[in-house]
């Protein structure tokens, strides 16, 4: 479990993250998102103890983080930039973490360098990008963590070897009831494996919620009426967006997917069209709502 | 077992909880058969073990499975309770594609044994058995 309280960090004048309130449950898999330079990787390099907070608690597991080795032991963290010793092999490597990493599993090890088809005496740093994020996946699997950080783990994978990483962190997460907490801006890819999310903006957390819930309180309608518009239903639904298409008016609302059909339909419309919205599309429209210029993104 | 739609807008619960329905439907999946278990299915499909979880827990509440502490789920008996709200729903969607079809001009008689025939598709299996 992973618990953020009120977290606050300045480097020189630069607030980067103000007042953070994070929870991962056990067992749950998290997918924090937010714009370049939002904060994420400096609340992960908090998360990981790396970062000494001005402010706020960070927990795991219920203890404190910073400098303890112990808890530490049981966190696998893949961070944005990987880091090898150099001259090293993963053969290297992996004796390394095995000194330091009391958990590790000798035959999960084997048993994924099998699987991911690498070979274990070159030299890392001689590997290419992708393959040296696969060396890390399997670094810290084999560390059998209790809660996995990971800090856009799966950029430069090729899509087979996605699909492996994402079938390995489902399993641990199945059998061990491993926490994860997973930064990507691939939405489309956090939204099939998620079960939460937190999008960060600005280094404050702008929301942080069930994803399915999320999902069902925004919604998009396409409506077509036979003369204008009537005025009275932007008045009486929230809307985050609005656009017009020739005669098909496109909304963005956030309510009771009931409550705003009724509304909808008070006023006889000869098409009406409910979508529920798609992880991506809510990202842009929150942050439209917060001040972001979204008429450029294109749909 | 099935396959799950990434790129769908239907949340894959959603998704998970259609297709079982289907395969209880259909009688693929049989009276007191077990279903995989969260784990089991979780790993396959590649899913968040929450999620399955979650389309259990509905399918559960809806009648269409039972579950046996320390044994896992299965097919409900008795499946003749569908809930009101999917059928009015799909009530509703047949209207509509009804509605279509006859503004295109098909006749009564077409409507009628297009009905018949996806009719005996469905439930044609088990008249023979």
């Amino acid at each position: 479990m992973i618990e953020v309280k009120k977290l606050s960090k300045s480097f020189q004048k630069h607030q980067v993250l103000k007042d953070v309130d994070l929870t991962v449950k056990k067992g749950s898999i998290y997918g924090l998102i937010g714009a370049n330079g939002s904060g994420k990787t400096t609340l992960i390099k908090h998360l990981m103890g790396i970062y000494k907070q001005d402010a706020g608690e960070v927990f795991i597991n219920n203890e404190k983080v910073f400098e303890n080795n112990d808890i530490k032991k049981s966190i696998g963290y893949i961070p944005d930039e990987l880091y090898y010793f150099p001259m090293y092999s993963m053969k290297n490597m992996a004796s390394f973490y095995k000194k330091i990493y009391p958990n590790w599993n000798e035959e999960r090890y084997i048993n994924m360098v099998h699987t991911f088809e690498l070979d274990e005496n070159r030299r890392i740093n001689k590997l290419s990008k992708g393959m040296q994020r696969q060396v890390a996946f399997i670094l810290t699997l084999s560390t059998m963590p209790e809660v996995m950080i990971l800090d856009e783990p799966i950029d430069g994978l090729d899509p087979l070897m996605r699909k492996k990483v994402w079938k390995y962190i489902v399993e641990d997460v199945a059998e061990r009831d491993v926490s994860v907490l997973i930064s990507s801006h691939n939405l489309k890819e956090l939204e099939s494996i998620c079960d939460y999310v937190g999008i960060l903006n600005r280094g404050q957390m702008l929301i942080e919620r069930d994803l399915d819930e999320l999902k069902s309180d925004v919604h998009k309608i396409q409506v077509v009426y036979k003369t204008e518009i009537p005025e009275e239903i932007t008045k009486d639904v929230n809307v985050l967006h609005q656009e017009k298409r020739g005669t098909v008016y496109l909304f963005i609302v956030k309510g009771e997917q009931k409550e705003i059909v009724s509304k909808f339909n008070k006023y006889n419309p000869m098409i009406l069209d409910i979508l529920p919205l798609t992880l991506e599309e809510i990202f842009i429209y929150e942050l439209g709502g917060v001040g972001y210029e979204i008429q450029n993104v294109i749909f | 077992m099935f396959q799950i739609d990434l790129t769908s807008r239907k949340p894959i619960y959603e998704q998970v909880m259609d297709k079982f329905k289907q395969l209880i439907i259909k009688e693929i999946l049989s009276a007191d058969e077990k279903i995989p278990s969260v784990r089991e299915l979780a790993t396959q499909l590649t899913i968040n073990p929450n999620t399955i979880q979650k389309s259990y827990r509905e399918l559960e509440r809806q009648g269409y499975i039972y579950s046996v502490r320390g044994r896992g789920n299965f097919v409900s008996n008795k499946i003749k309770k569908v809930d009101e709200e999917k059928l009015n729903k799909l009530k509703q969607q047949v209207q509509n594609s009804l509605s279509e079809l006859i503004y295109l001009g098909i006749e009564k008689e077409e409507l009628i044994e297009l009905i018949e025939k996806t009719y005996a598709m469905i439930k044609g299996g088990s008249r023979d058995d």
